[in-house]
């Protein structure tokens, strides 16, 4: 069964253009412009229970528009959406007992009173009966090691405490899909990835469906067998992170370094015949460009036998890189396939 | 029935929180609590010294219209108490709070209220049935077997128009990106409905009485404990009153709340 359906999905806001200077603010007063701004723009995707999905985009690609539409916090302008079993705008009271939902940006908590006093009060909001709420505040807390904030008021935790904090408020009634919106935004790098193995867990034990967005695609690469990518209001890519990887990764890099000088010259005769691109800082440290159709193995099996080789390390193209060029491609077809076809005067493929 | 109890329930715990909140910040609360009397204060000195002027205004006596008066603070602590909203468009809309709530299983509009109560406003209350029980006593108004449940109805209903009235105008934040600056207009308006609207033009009488009706929040209501009996049946016309403007305010609440558009990331 699909936890979330999304179909023809749009969005359209209108602004009101101010026009400039005193005069277009008193012409304003009487006649207002507005523009039409699609935010989202006819998306369709489906997320089966108990996956963990990514959703990336630049700033402004309608992420958290979507987010939105799918937490019932927005109405769409059009289209069909249902998550788990409800269309959220429709039913939104009984809709949200089923979600928890975390924006990185915004507390579910209040600020003044203890932590606890917070749970106790969403407890009571979401209906959850004494001993359920007993049973799985014990739980999140061992498992996120809050022992010790509970009974502090939430302003003076830290970033890192209240996320943890804001991940228990969000889970207290066992919701069967989570929203994270830029979950590990502002974290150091210990929190975050305390933060990736409990959602990690989370999803094994409980079998919760998960759909977090994020800037940090190292969130991507720990948690996400899938990803579905955004870009101004389109989705552009939708499939595993393997996959991506491997269609738009362009090849490899090995760094050698020598025990003893190597010539570049006599580096590029070792591998003669074969299509790799060597580069040199000095003569003991050498680079190699592998493009993906050789194997590394044949270029150092080259190597190896000849040089005095102190070290090796490959390199692959990270995500970082991958997701950077499909940004500024604005399409997530393979690069040669973008190039042939008729859009390649405006998509430039880009090669890492 | 079972909803009724999650609501209620719900105001006992909110409320718990928020003596939880205030009782750190002790001081705060008290002089909420005083300058709330002060404002209340000033306004009652007002009819005192109209009256050093008078002995009857629109045919009122003073105790009569110190009745009124007192009657009106009721129904106007106990909406300050569950009801403010003047800070709605800059906290839940330009700030995006109403994310936040638009995740949690209650009605929204209530889960607003509740965020925002103020029981520091029903000490207003208290001073108000004082004063009634005084000037009625001078009046020598008979205490009938009916009084107080009217007393309650009548204080339901009026909270219900001032309730409706505030919601419908606060729901235009939905519509605008600015906040709107009706509501301090409104508040003044308001402060008409505690007199005797025989005293004012026909227009206002009018006005008062049925389009942005504070009438039925102070002085018809009053009317009925005070027997005068002109006004009884506008005294009996404020349950329909109460309910047709909540209907309006919770109508136009629930289209508003359709129409929000969010606020940054």
């Amino acid at each position: 069964m699909n936890a979330i359906e999304v179909q023809d999905l749009r969005k359209a806001f209108k602004i009101q253009k101010n026009r400039e200077g005193l005069k277009g603010a008193f012409a304003d007063l009487f006649k207002r412009q507005y523009q039409e701004v699609i935010a989202v723009k006819d998306i369709t995707f489906a997320i089966p229970q108990g996956e963990i999905c990514g959703y990336i985009g630049e700033n402004g690609a309608g992420k958290s528009t979507t987010i939105k539409m799918l937490t019932g916090i927005l109405v769409p302008t059009s289209g069909h959406l249902k998550v788990g079993g409800y269309v959220p705008y429709e039913e939104r009271e009984r809709f949200v007992q089923n979600i928890g939902v975390v924006f990185g940006q915004r507390s579910q908590l209040w600020w003044d009173i203890g932590v606890i006093e917070s749970f106790q009060l969403l407890r009571k909001v979401y209906r959850v009966p004494e001993q359920d709420f007993k049973k799985r505040l014990d739980e999140l807390v061992e498992r996120l090691k809050l022992q010790d904030l509970l009974n502090r008021p939430v302003r003076k935790l830290s970033l890192g405490q209240r996320m943890r904090c804001e991940l228990v408020a969000a889970l207290l009634h066992n919701p069967s899909i989570l929203f994270l919106d830029e979950p590990t935004i502002g974290l150091d790098i210990m929190v975050k990835s305390e933060i990736r193995d409990f959602l990690k867990d989370m999803n094994r034990e409980h079998g919760t469906t998960i759909l977090l967005t994020t800037h940090d695609l190292q969130d991507i690469e720990a948690l996400c067998s899938r990803v579905i990518m955004l870009d101004d209001g389109r989705i552009i890519y939708d499939g595993g992170l393997e996959e991506l990887k491997q269609r738009w990764g362009t090849g490899r890099e090995v760094l050698f370094q020598f025990g003893r000088a190597t010539k570049l010259e006599t580096l590029r005769q070792w591998t003669e015949g074969l299509a790799v691109t060597w580069s040199a800082e000095n003569e003991l440290n050498a680079k190699v460009w592998i493009p993906l159709e050789l194997n590394v193995s044949d270029v150092l099996g080259r190597v190896v036998g000849q040089a005095d080789i102190t070290d090796i390390k490959i390199i692959e193209t990270n995500t970082d890189e991958i997701v950077r060029s499909i940004y500024q491609s604005g399409s997530a077809n393979k690069p040669e396939e973008a190039a042939g076809s008729f859009m390649a005067e405006t998509t430039e493929a880009p090669h890492v | 029935m079972t909803r009724m109890f999650y609501y209620l329930g719900l105001i006992v715990e909110y409320f718990k929180n928020y003596m939880k909140t205030r009782l750190t910040y002790r001081a705060d609360f008290w002089v909420e609590v005083i300058s709330d009397l002060l404002f209340q204060a000033t306004n009652f000195i007002f009819i005192l010294v109209v009256f050093m002027h008078t002995d009857s205004l629109g045919g009122w006596s003073q105790n009569e219209v110190i009745f009124v008066y007192g009657f009106f603070m009721v129904p106007y602590a106990v909406f300050s108490c569950f009801v403010n909203m003047w800070n709605f468009s800059e906290r839940y809309i330009v700030k995006g709070e109403m994310d936040r709530v638009l995740t949690r299983p209650a009605h929204h509009l209530f889960q607003i209220f509740l965020e925002n109560i103020d029981p520091p406003a029903l000490i207003g209350g208290v001073v108000g049935i004082v004063i009634m029980v005084i000037s009625g006593g001078q009046l020598g108004l008979p205490f009938e077997w009916w009084t107080i449940p009217a007393l309650i109805i009548l204080t339901l209903c009026a909270v219900a128009i001032y309730t409706g009235i505030y919601t419908a105008l606060t729901s235009l934040s939905f519509y605008s990106d600015a906040p709107t600056g009706i509501l301090p207009l409104m508040f003044n308006i308001q402060n008409y409905g505690r007199y005797p609207v025989t005293i004012y033009n026909r227009t206002i009488q009018i006005l008062l009485t049925w389009v942005i009706p504070f009438a039925f929040v102070g002085i018809y209501p009053a009317a009925l404990f005070l027997q005068r009996e002109e006004m009884t049946s506008m005294a009996l016309l404020t349950p329909v009153m109460g309910a047709i403007f909540l209907g309006i305010g919770l109508l136009a609440w629930n289209m508003g709340v359709k129409r929000y558009k969010g606020a940054g990331s």
